[in-house]
């Protein structure tokens, strides 16, 4: 069986989560919580609209090393739950570009982006596209000067540091993301190729 | 005998399949770690020259307030006691921990937490530190002080001076009107 991209968003965005007794809710070995997808934008824009010129890049990589992180760590409890042996674990055939191709449509379920992994170079490269995201709904008119989906290129640099990179937890890092369309940026969808570092 | 009205936040969740994005009260909300929340708590905490912690409680402050407003008017809420009661559920519904405004005045509100996703987050992930740092909650307590108070946006500040990744037992916010 191969991945089946529509089953596993049938099944994995039914995923509903509330907070416990103590307002908290631990799942795939972190804390995770469900906030508007307006705050991190606002967060975001704020800081990077506010850094002079000469410091937008540097503050634009603090953003995706938040990204990258939690898309290590989330990412790394997420392929390891029980959720994800149930549902994704029967398809995979081939480690471990069908964990990536199954990954993003998790991401996808969750939310996060609706995404696609549309080339795998194993070891080396892959290209993902985002035909919808929370980040690029910064822009109202127009298009941003600069891509902007922080979020999708952190993450996408994290699962394939997953993939290919040392085990667990020693492979962060291994790769880079850069992002050359955007929505924001009046095109038609996100890509996002991720390169080693 | 008097039956004593059950407060209760209500969630009306739904996926949005061809867009795949997930509503909470239509609301568009998105799924992430402790570990995010805390790279944006640090980042702003860094950002000092660049007033990073009051960008972090003023993106707070405007979401939260635009969310509970946007509650209140949808149910008709409009006794006190009931939006504090709210506020303090969505605020555990969501994540964030567990709550408690123990005073609402006209100038001034305090609210505490017991556990809070920010503080355990970070425990969790770099241990304990000597200042308060949880900006979101901050920025939480002043969208609900205004809101309580039938103010606008941006009519209280809050500080943190306690907190649990100090070591203290509890969180405690204090909002005071500008």
């Amino acid at each position: 069986m191969a991945i089946d991209r529509k089953k596993i968003i049938e099944e994995m965005s039914k995923v509903k989560v509330t907070g416990n007794e103590e307002g908290l809710i631990p799942a795939f070995n972190v804390f995770v919580q469900q906030l508007p997808a307006d705050f991190w934008n606002a967060f975001s824009r704020r800081i990077v609209n506010y850094v002079p010129d000469d410091l937008v890049e540097a503050a634009e990589g603090l953003l995706f090393n938040a990204a990258n992180e939690c898309g290590y760590h989330t990412g790394y409890g997420i392929i390891t739950s029980n959720e994800w042996k149930e549902v994704v674990g029967p398809m995979i055939e081939k480690m471990p570009e069908d964990v990536l191709h199954g990954a993003f449509a998790v991401f996808t379920a969750w939310g996060w982006a609706k995404s696609e992994v549309i080339e795998i170079v194993p070891d080396e490269k892959m290209v993902v596209r985002a035909y919808d995201y929370y980040e690029s709904d910064v822009l109202r008119y127009g298009r941003t000067l600069r891509p902007c989906a922080y979020m999708i290129q952190g993450v996408s640099a994290a699962f394939m540091d997953l993939a290919y990179g040392k085990p667990y937890p020693d492979g962060l890092g291994t790769f880079h993301c850069v992002q050359t369309k955007g929505i924001e940026m009046g095109d038609d969808y996100g890509e996002f190729i991720v390169t080693r570092a | 005998m008097p039956v004593e009205k059950k407060i209760e936040f209500e969630i009306d969740h739904h996926f949005d399949p061809v867009k795949c994005r997930h509503y909470l009260n239509d609301t568009c909300t998105v799924l992430h770690c402790h570990h995010y929340m805390t790279l944006f708590h640090q980042l702003a905490d860094d950002a000092k020259g660049f007033e990073g912690e009051r960008f972090l409680k003023e993106a707070a402050e405007d979401t939260f307030y635009d969310v509970l407003k946007k509650y209140f008017e949808l149910k008709g809420i409009i006794a006190l006691e009931e939006m504090i009661c709210l506020a303090e559920q969505y605020w555990s519904v969501v994540g964030m921990g567990l709550i408690r405004f123990i005073s609402v005045g006209r100038y001034a509100v305090i609210a505490e937490m017991e556990y809070s996703h920010v503080d355990e987050g970070w425990l969790k992930k770099w241990g304990g530190r000597e200042e308060p740092v949880n900006f979101i909650t901050s920025g939480f307590v002043s969208a609900s002080a205004a809101l309580f108070n039938g103010r606008p946006a941006k009519t209280f500040q809050t500080k943190e001076t306690k907190a649990l990744v100090c070591g203290d037992e509890t969180s405690l916010f204090k909002a005071v009107i500008n």
